[in-house]
C-alpha cells in the first residue's frame, strides 16, 4: 500500500499549492482591477459671467440679458458636436474673423436678433479635461441694449468642483481687449482666488465682427502634478461621492465608519463573549456544557442576512423607541444599531474560541488557585484570565476580522449615508452614533452593480476591496501572532 | 494484612482518615485506609505509581472534587474540620491546609503578586504589611536573596527550582497549619531538591508536613513517619527509622530495596 501513501502525499502537495495560488491570484486580481482608479482624468470647470456693473451676485444664465460670454470651440463635424468641449480651443489669432461662435440659440447672422435671455452662456460650464498647455478661450461682449459704462467679469468654481484638489494649475487671464478699450491685462491664479470679479470698460457688440473683436479671456489649465498623486490624495480625502459631476472618491469616511462600528461592536461583544466562555468552561455543569457549546457554535453559523433582518425588524425599532428621544435618533438604522447586531454576530464566535482557549489553560493552574483558597471569582479574574490573555485577545481579533468584513448587516442597518464622522465634541460623538452611516464592504456591494465596467469608480471599488482585504489580513495576522504566544509553560 | 499498629503513642494527631475509600467512577483508588498523622512532623507517603497516595493527599483539601466521577466513603478529619461535612468552608479549609504540587505552577503574574495573592485574599493585607509577609515567606522558602530585586518580573522567568520555591513561599504566605506536598522535588535538580528537603525539616517545627515522594532516600532523610501504599491499600505505617531499617511486611521490603515498583 506504499503507492497509496505516495498518492496521498502528492495530493496534499498539489492541493496545498493550488489553494495558496488561488488565494494569491484572487488578491492579484482585486489589486489589478484597482488600477482603473488611477485612470482619473480630473474634470474641472469654472462658471464665468459678464454682468452689468450693478448686478447682484447671481450668476445663473438669463439673469443679465445684456451681456454675454461665449466659449470658442473648434466646431465638430456635425455642427452640434457634444464632444466639442473636450476639443482644445483654437489660438487667439484663429479666433479673429472666421471663427464660429456657438450659443444655445441657433446661430444667427444678425447680432441685433440675438435674444440675450435665450443665450446659453453657461455652455462653457461643461466638464473639461485638459492636457499640458490647453487653453480655453472665452469671448465677452454686451448686446446692443446694454447701457452702462462698465461691466463685470465674475468667476467661481462649478458647484462640486474644488480647485484645491485639482492637479491643475488654473489661470484666468485677459488675452485681448477690444480695439480702443484701455484696460490693464490681468492674470489670476484660480487656485488662490477661486472666485471673484473684476470690473472692465463696457464693450457693446453691434455686428458679428464686433463680437469676435470683443474681450477674449482665456482659462489655461496646466497639469502640474501627476494624476497618480492626485488620485492618491483624492483617495485619502474625506468625501465619498462617486456620482457627482466632479466625483470624490475619499475612502476615509467609509474606512472610519467601518472601523468605528467594528470597534464598538467588539467593545459590546468582548465582555459578554468572555463571560459566556468563562461560564461555559468553568462554571456550567458538564451536561449543560455539552448542550450549550454546540448551540453557541450553531448561532455562530447563522447567516448574517438573517441577523440583519432581525436587527431591522426588532432591534432597530426597539432602540428607536427606547433611546430615540434621549439621543435624538432620527431612524433606527444607524451606527449604534449596526454595532449592536455586529456584536451579536461576534459574540458566539469570540465565546467559542475563548472557550477553546480556556480549555488549554492547564488544570494545574486552577488547582493551584484552589489550593491557595482563592474564591472562584479570584481564580477566574486573577489567574485564569491573565493566563489566557493572549489567547482571548486572539479570539477577539478573529471576531473583529469577521465583523470588519461583514456586509449584509451593515448594508441593512447602517442607513447608507457616507459622511465623515466628526468626533470633536461629545455632542458630535452622539450624533455620529445615532447617525446614518456606511461602511466599506456594503459600499462595494451596493455600488458594484451600478458602475461602468473598468471606469474610475469601478477601480475605486476594487481599491476599497484591497483596503478591506489588507485590514482583515492585518487583524488576522495580529491574532495569529498573539495567539502563538499562548504557549503555557507548566 | 494491613499493618495497623500505629506508632503515634506520644504524638498529637492532627489529620485522621478512618476507613477512607476513594472512587473515580468504577475504579477504586483508595481502599479503606485508616491513617492518623502527627502534628508538627514530616510524614512521607510512598508507594508505586497509582497506589493511591496522591488520592489520599488530595482528599484532604478536596482537590479531587473537580475530577469527574469522584466519590468518597469513610471519615476524614483535618485539624478540627470535616472537609466533607455539609457546613465546611472551603476557603477556610484551604487557608489552613496548604499544598505544593509536583510541577511548579507559578501564576501568570509577577513574583511579588504570586506570593501576595493568598495573603491579600485571606487577610486583606495591603501595602507595608503585605510587603513584610511576602518578604518573610520568600525568606522562609530560601528564595528572597535571589528575587528581592526582581519582584515585579513575571514569575515564569524563574528557573524550575526557583519556581517551586516560589510556590512554597506562596503557600507559606497564607500561613497554613498543614502542608501537603505532592512529589515536590520530582521535577527538580539535586541542589534544588536538597534545599526543599531542608525546608521541609524547617517547616515541620511549626507545621505538619505530609509529603508524597518516590524518592526513598528523601523519605528516609526528612520524614519522621512513613506510610507505604500499594494498590490503594495502606500496607505499612511507622516511624521512618524503623520503617526503612526493618520493615515488617515483605512487600515493603521489596519496594524499598528496589526489587519492584
Amino acid at each position: 500500500m506504499r503507492w497509496l501513501g505516495r498518492l496521498f502525499e502528492a495530493g496534499v502537495y498539489v492541493t496545498g499549492i493550488t489553494v495558496s495560488l488561488v488565494v494569491l491570484v484572487m488578491f492579484y486580481y482585486v489589486a489589478r482591477e484597482a488600477r482603473y482608479a488611477f485612470g482619473d482624468t480630473f474634470a474641472w470647470g469654472f462658471r464665468l459671467a459678464l454682468l452689468p456693473a450693478d448686478s447682484s451676485d447671481d450668476m445663473s444664465p438669463g439673469s443679465a440679458p445684456y451681456t454675454t460670454l461665449v466659449t470658442v470651440n473648434a466646431e465638430g463635424s456635425d455642427g452640434l458636436d457634444e464632444h466639442e468641449e473636450i476639443v482644445p480651443a483654437p489660438s487667439v489669432s484663429s479666433v479673429e474673423g472666421e471663427m464660429m461662435l456657438t450659443t444655445a440659440a441657433t446661430l444667427v447672422s444678425d447680432i441685433t436678433d440675438i435674444r440675450a435671455d435665450r443665450l446659453y452662456r453657461d455652455e462653457w460650464r461643461a466638464l473639461k479635461t485638459t492636457q499640458q498647455g490647453d487653453q480655453f478661450l472665452v469671448l465677452g461682449y454686451a448686446t446692443p441694449r446694454y447701457q452702462q459704462k462698465t461691466m463685470v467679469l465674475a468667476w467661481e468654481p462649478d458647484s462640486g468642483f474644488d480647485p484645491t484638489l485639482s492637479p491643475y494649475r488654473l489661470v484666468l487671464r485677459l488675452v485681448r481687449a477690444p480695439h480702443g478699450v484701455d484696460v490693464q491685462p490681468f492674470d489670476i491664479d484660480l487656485k488662490r482666488q477661486p472666485s471673484g470679479r473684476i470690473t472692465l470698460p463696457a464693450w457693446v457688440a453691434r455686428t458679428d465682427a464686433e463680437r469676435s473683436n470683443g474681450y477674449v479671456f482665456e482659462i489655461q489649465a496646466t497639469p502640474h502634478r501627476s494624476a497618480f498623486w492626485a488620485t492618491l490624495r483624492g483617495i485619502f480625502s474625506t468625501e465619498w461621492a462617486p456620482t457627482l459631476m466632479y466625483p470624490r472618491y475619499g475612502v476615509l469616511p467609509l474606512l472610519i465608519a467601518t472601523t468605528l462600528m467594528s470597534v464598538l461592536a467588539m467593545l459590546f461583544a468582548t465582555p459578554l463573549a468572555v463571560a459566556t466562555a468563562l461560564y461555559l468552561s468553568e462554571i456550567a455543569q458538564p451536561r449543560l456544557r455539552e448542550w450549550l457549546k454546540p448551540a453557541l457554535e450553531l448561532i455562530a453559523s447563522v447567516p448574517s442576512v438573517v441577523l440583519g433582518y432581525f436587527g431591522l425588524m426588532f432591534v432597530a425599532p426597539s432602540l428607536q423607541n427606547w433611546l430615540g428621544q434621549a439621543l435624538g435618533m432620527e431612524s433606527g438604522r444607524n451606527l449604534l444599531t449596526t454595532s449592536v447586531m455586529l456584536a451579536v454576530l461576534a459574540i458566539p464566535i469570540v465565546a467559542s474560541v475563548t472557550e477553546d482557549v480556556l480549555k488549554t489553560v492547564p488544570e494545574s493552574l486552577r488547582e493551584s488557585a484552589m489550593a491557595l483558597g482563592l474564591t472562584r471569582g479570584e481564580m477566574l479574574w486573577k489567574v485564569l484570565l491573565p493566563a489566557a490573555r493572549s489567547g482571548i485577545m486572539a479570539a477577539v481579533l478573529i471576531g473583529a476580522a469577521r465583523v470588519y468584513g461583514e456586509t449584509m448587516i451593515v448594508w441593512i442597518l447602517s442607513g447608507g449615508t457616507a459622511s465623515m464622522p466628526s468626533l470633536s465634541s461629545l455632542q458630535d460623538v452622539s450624533r455620529v452614533l445615532v447617525g446614518s452611516t456606511r461602511g466599506v464592504p456594503d459600499t462595494i456591494a451596493i455600488e458594484m452593480g451600478n458602475v461602468a465596467f473598468e471606469s474610475v469608480h469601478y477601480g475605486h471599488l476594487f481599491l476599497l476591496g484591497v483596503f478591506l482585504f489588507a485590514a482583515t489580513v492585518l487583524v488576522n495576522l495580529t491574532a495569529l501572532y498573539i495567539g502563538r504566544k499562548q504557549v503555557w509553560r507548566v | 494484612m494491613v499493618e495497623t499498629a500505629f506508632p503515634l503513642a506520644n504524638e498529637q494527631v492532627v489529620v485522621s482518615a478512618h476507613d477512607l475509600s476513594v472512587f473515580y467512577g468504577e475504579t477504586q483508588a483508595l481502599k479503606s485506609v485508616t491513617l492518623p498523622i502527627a502534628r508538627n512532623r514530616v510524614t512521607a507517603l510512598i508507594g508505586p505509581s497509582g497506589c493511591g497516595k496522591s488520592s489520599f493527599l488530595r482528599s484532604l483539601n478536596r482537590l479531587n472534587d473537580r475530577i469527574p466521577g469522584f466519590r468518597l466513603q469513610g471519615r476524614v478529619r483535618i485539624l478540627d474540620i470535616d472537609p466533607y461535612g455539609s457546613r465546611v468552608d472551603m476557603i477556610e479549609l484551604r487557608r489552613r491546609v496548604g499544598m505544593v504540587f509536583q510541577k511548579p505552577t507559578p501564576l501568570p503574574m509577577s513574583i511579588y503578586d504570586n506570593v501576595a495573592i493568598g495573603a491579600r485574599s485571606h487577610y486583606g493585607l495591603r501595602g507595608r504589611r503585605l510587603d513584610e509577609v511576602v518578604e518573610q515567606a520568600l525568606r522562609q522558602a530560601a528564595l528572597w536573596d535571589e528575587v528581592k530585586d526582581i519582584l515585579r518580573r513575571p514569575a515564569l522567568q524563574l528557573s524550575g527550582g526557583q519556581q517551586q520555591r516560589l510556590c512554597i513561599a506562596r503557600m507559606l504566605a497564607v500561613d497554613p497549619e498543614v502542608i501537603l506536598m505532592d512529589e515536590p522535588c520530582s521535577a527538580l535538580d539535586p541542589v534544588s531538591t536538597f534545599r526543599i528537603e531542608e525546608l521541609m525539616v524547617e517547616l515541620a517545627k511549626e507545621r505538619t508536613v505530609i509529603v508524597v515522594t518516590h524518592n526513598m532516600q528523601q523519605a528516609a532523610r526528612v520524614s519522621h513517619y512513613t506510610a507505604f501504599f500499594m494498590y490503594g491499600e495502606l500496607i505499612e505505617y511507622g516511624a521512618s527509622k524503623e520503617f526503612f531499617l526493618s520493615p515488617k511486611m515483605q512487600a515493603t521490603e521489596d519496594y524499598i530495596s528496589g526489587r519492584f515498583g
